[in-house]
C-alpha cells in the first residue's frame, strides 16, 4: 500500500479498520458503459466519496488487458477486475476470474446455467453471487418462484445502484427469508453514480482481489446505499 | 456479387435455435465490409450541426477561424447507403430500434475534404435485461480523408428483440 493510499483513506474513510468498497461497476470496456476508469477515480476524489475502492464488473467479458496499477497509486484507491455473466436465474457477478474459469465457461453465453457458474467458480477458487436479484427477468429471486431455490447460492447483492424502486426491497426481503448475505454494488455505467450502494468490510484489508474473495468467502461484510438524497 | 455469405443463412432464424444460429452468424458476418460511400464536407452543414448541438466554440462555428473543423459528432449523421449487407439473415424479430451512436475521433475534419466511408459488421452479440434478451448488431463506418487518414469511427448499435 503506498503512502498516498493511506492518506487518501485518512480522508475519505473515517474508520481506518473498514474498508468500504463499491462491488459493481462497469467502464467503457463494457458494451453499455460510459464511464473511464480515470474518471471515476477523479469523480471519487472531487466528490470525496467514502469509498476506498471499487470492482469493475465488466458486462459478460473478464478484462485481462487493462493495467489500473498507476491509477491506484495516484487517487489512492484499490481497483480490481471481475466480471458479471448472464445466467438462466439473471445476472451474477464473479470476483477472482482466473484462467481456469475463463477455460470452464463462455463468459458471453447468455444462458449459462447457474449452477456452473457457482460450481466452476467454487472449484476456480473464485467467489460467485447473483447481482441485483430482485429484478425482473435478469434477477435471482425472478426465477425462484416458477423454477424454485437453487443450492449453492449463499450471498447476493441486496443493494444496487441501478435498482428502480420495489427491486431492491424484494431482494432484502428475500435475502432475509432465505438467510443469504447480502452486498452492495452501485452497478455505474457513467460517472456520477459510482458509489451510490457500497459494502463495508470492517476490520479487514482489501488490497488486490485474492483478498477480496477471502472477505466474501468469510461472510463479515454489510451493504450500504450512499445514494445522494435529492436535492444533495 | 454478394456482399458476405449466402447459403442456409439467409433464412429467417426461429426461437427454437436462434442460439445457435446467432453463433453462426456473428463467425460469418462479423467483419464483413458491405459498404462505401464519400461525403463531401461543407462548412454550412458543419456549421449547421455545431449550433444544432449547442456547440459555441468557434472552432466548430466559425468558418473563418484558423482551426475551423467538423464538431466531434458530425459524422454521425452521415448515413450509409444501407444498412445491413445484401443477404444478411433475418435475426431477432421486428424491424429493431437505434441503439445509438458513439463515435470516436482521431483526427480533424475540414472543410473542402472528401471523406470515404467504409461500413462493416463490427459485432453482433446478445444480453439481457429487464426487457428481455435483446439481439445488438453493430454497424461500423470508418471515415478516411484524401490523404487516407483514419479521422472518426462511428459505432451504430441496431437493437432487435431475440425472443
Amino acid at each position: 500500500m503506498t503512502a498516498n493510499r493511506s492518506l487518501y483513506r485518512y480522508f475519505v474513510s473515517i474508520d481506518l479498520n473498514k474498508m468500504r468498497l463499491d462491488l459493481h461497476t462497469h467502464s467503457i470496456k463494457s458494451d453499455d458503459g460510459r464511464a473511464k476508469v480515470e474518471n471515476y477515480c477523479k469523480w471519487i476524489q472531487k466528490k470525496q466519496l467514502a469509498l476506498d475502492g471499487f470492482v469493475l464488473t465488466e458486462h459478460r467479458q473478464f478484462d485481462a488487458d487493462s493495467d489500473y496499477r498507476h491509477l491506484e497509486d495516484e487517487y489512492g484507491l484499490v481497483i480490481m477486475k471481475a466480471s458479471e455473466v448472464e445466467t438462466d436465474f439473471g445476472h451474477v457477478l464473479v470476483f477472482g476470474v482466473n484462467d481456469d474459469l475463463l477455460a470452464a465457461m463462455d463468459f458471453t453465453d447468455i444462458r449459462l446455467p447457474i449452477e456452473t457458474v457457482l460450481d466452476e467458480s467454487r472449484k476456480a477458487g473464485a467467489f460467485a453471487a447473483p447481482c441485483h436479484p430482485g429484478r425482473k427477468r435478469v434477477g435471482l429471486f425472478a426465477h425462484y418462484e416458477d423454477r424454485g431455490i437453487v443450492e449453492g447460492v449463499d450471498t447476493v447483492e441486496v443493494l444496487n445502484g441501478g435498482s428502480i424502486p420495489g427491486e431492491d426491497e424484494l431482494s432484502i426481503e428475500m435475502a432475509e427469508r432465505l438467510g443469504y448475505r447480502g452486498f452492495g454494488g452501485s452497478d455505474s455505467h457513467v460517472v456520477s453514480r459510482i458509489g451510490f450502494c457500497a459494502t463495508d468490510f470492517p476490520n479487514q484489508q482489501i488490497t488486490d482481489m485474492g483478498t477480496l474473495v477471502d472477505a466474501l468467502y468469510g461472510g463479515n461484510f454489510s451493504a450500504i446505499s450512499m445514494r445522494p438524497r435529492s436535492g444533495d | 456479387m454478394p456482399y458476405g455469405p449466402e447459403a442456409e443463412m439467409t433464412q429467417p432464424m426461429d426461437d427454437e435455435n436462434s442460439k445457435a444460429d446467432l453463433a453462426t452468424v456473428r463467425e460469418q458476418w462479423v467483419g464483413i465490409e458491405f459498404d462505401w460511400t464519400t461525403f463531401e464536407m461543407s462548412a454550412p452543414s458543419m456549421v449547421a450541426w455545431a449550433e444544432a448541438c449547442g456547440e459555441t466554440d468557434p472552432r466548430f462555428t466559425d468558418p473563418n477561424h484558423h482551426d475551423f473543423q467538423a464538431h466531434p459528432g458530425f459524422t454521425t449523421h452521415c448515413m450509409s447507403g444501407r444498412v445491413f449487407p445484401k443477404e444478411f439473415p433475418q435475426i431477432g424479430g421486428g424491424f429493431g430500434i437505434d441503439g445509438g451512436k458513439r463515435v470516436e475521433v482521431h483526427a480533424p475534419i475540414r472543410s473542402g475534404e472528401t471523406l470515404t466511408a467504409t461500413t462493416t459488421i463490427a459485432d453482433i452479440f446478445e444480453k439481457t435485461g429487464r426487457s428481455g434478451t435483446m439481439i445488438f448488431i453493430v454497424q461500423r463506418m470508418e471515415f478516411r480523408n484524401e490523404a487516407d487518414d483514419l479521422v472518426s469511427t462511428v459505432d451504430w448499435k441496431m437493437i432487435k428483440k431475440a425472443e
